[in-house]
């Protein structure tokens, strides 16, 4: 019997589906925070709930969507003093989330960002140690542009642009929340 | 018993669509070319099918498959080549200078094409997304007819893509022009008074196309495409002009994504053939019906 083409072309994508499950997870949590903050000697769970006046607020400063009501964040602190805040997020990839972490210093200074889980088909260099350390000492004041004070990553413009975003996002967000607790 | 177009044989095939032709970076639209470039060093190979049915009258199917290769040369530039091919069985219905006679095969090779694409800006760095496209092709069958016929085209296409909520949603929109010049093969038996003219015909073909995507899970995005497209040529003037518009279905996974969309006819003009019914559409070179199925490969 002659196969009839429309059927058949309507089962294929049906039969190709098969979840994602191609997520590689560079390093867990816990793992990123001994790299950001090895100095700590420890890192307290001060997870934020964000009221929509205060996504409002740093999505207008941000320039960005801030997607996420809660954030995850850790307290780091040394001898019982704040060193530093580490929070977890996520952005936009071209297919799926990008699970990334930043450290940001009391006063407002990047201290250090780490990719956690990355999903996409081009783009790995956002791994890459070089790429990250450019944001190593970034505050507000910095344009947080592609190819300005971020280089961009051919093939992953979008995840590294979002990143890039993404991290600027979380600055404002220690500005809004974290500073006044 | 209608005999159908087997898809199995041709999956290693060429293909040969009516749309512009496609150029592989990730096909969100099955129609509709996005802006961005493939990363210089890396691969894409796609194969497409696309199956055009119903001409109102008659029995009419066609699958044009396409397979694809593409190299990203620098990070802004890309060239890709493709092999088209036809199956087509149509019977009942002949229209002169088109459809001269009842065809049917399972696939043949069609054509073949060289394209270029550059791209001036990035979707997600600059305001838009911006790229030009140049396509150089041949094809020794007719996609309408089934029938030998040499075409030679040159077509440019500006490419333009915006994302918006961080690139969840994705807007595309294509504007091109293809200028062609093709000759009919001489059939033996045709009727006497039957109009099949073997001397070469130039025609300029202008599309504009439109597509709008969004990302409703982790690596799946729906979205919709209108698809517009006119051609004039020598002796008819405005030959055909339609309007084709659908959904659109992408998965998008790490190594490979796959891309269905259906695009039936919703409004043409232009000429009709005789006894046509469908007096709110162009039947002659387009049909009722149009479903594509791409699958691309990254390296």
């Amino acid at each position: 019997m002659p196969i009839r083409p429309i059927p058949t072309l309507l089962m294929v994508p049906v039969a190709l589906v098969a979840g994602t499950g191609y997520a590689t997870e560079y390093l867990t949590v816990a793992q990123a925070q001994q790299a950001i903050f090895p100095d700590a000697d420890q890192l307290i769970d001060a997870a934020v709930e964000l009221s929509d006046a205060q996504r409002s607020a740093i999505e207008k400063q941000a320039g960005v969507r801030q997607r996420w009501k809660k954030q995850a964040v850790w307290r780091a602190e040394k001898a019982g003093q704040l060193i530093g805040w580490f929070v977890v997020d996520e952005v936009v990839g071209k297919h799926e989330f990008i699970t990334y972490a930043a450290g940001l210093t009391p006063d407002g200074h990047v201290r250090g960002i780490e990719i956690l889980v990355y999903r996409e088909t081009y783009g790995h260099q956002v791994r890459n140690a070089e790429w990250r350390q450019k944001f190593a000492g970034k505050t507000l004041a910095d344009p947080f542009k592609l190819d300005e004070d971020i280089p961009n990553i051919s093939g992953a413009t979008l995840s590294s642009a979002n990143v890039t975003k993404g991290v600027k996002r979380l600055l404002v967000l220690q500005q809004v929340v974290l500073n006044k607790r | 018993m209608k005999n159908k177009i087997t898809v199995g044989a041709v999956v290693l095939g060429g293909s040969l669509t009516l749309s512009a032709t496609g150029f592989a970076d990730e096909g969100l639209f099955g129609y509709v070319k996005g802006a961005e470039p493939l990363p210089k060093g890396s691969m894409d190979v796609e194969q497409w099918f696309t199956v055009r049915s119903d001409k109102g009258q008659g029995h009419y199917d066609a699958l044009d498959t396409k397979t694809e290769v593409e190299w990203g040369i620098t990070d802004k530039f890309a060239t890709a080549v493709e092999l088209y091919g036809l199956g087509i069985n149509t019977s009942g219905l002949m229209i002169d200078a088109y459809l001269p006679k009842d065809e049917k095969y399972t696939w043949k090779p069609a054509g073949l094409e060289v394209a270029l694409k550059y791209n001036f800006l990035s979707p997600a760095k600059d305001w838009i997304g911006l790229s030009q496209y140049v396509a150089f092709s041949y094809f020794w069958e007719d996609v309408n007819s089934g029938q030998r016929k040499d075409v030679y085209s040159v077509e440019g296409l500006l490419l333009a893509q915006k994302y918006f909520m961080d690139g969840q949603v994705v807007l595309a929109g294509n504007l091109g022009i293809e200028a062609t010049s093709a000759t009919r093969k001489p059939i033996d038996g045709l009727p006497p008074d039957f109009e099949w003219p073997t001397t070469p015909e130039m025609e300029i073909e202008v599309t504009a196309s439109a597509g709008i995507t969004y990302r409703f899970a982790e690596n799946w995005f729906i979205g919709g495409e209108i698809f517009y497209q006119t051609e004039h040529e020598t002796v008819v003037g405005q030959e055909r002009w339609s309007i084709q518009a659908g959904p659109t279905l992408h998965y998008g996974g790490q190594k490979w994504w796959a891309t269905l969309t259906w695009l039936p006819q919703i409004r043409g003009g232009g000429l009709m053939y005789p006894g046509q019914t469908d007096t709110d559409l162009h039947l002659i070179e387009k049909t009722k019906q149009e479903v594509r199925l791409k699958i691309g490969f990254n390296f």
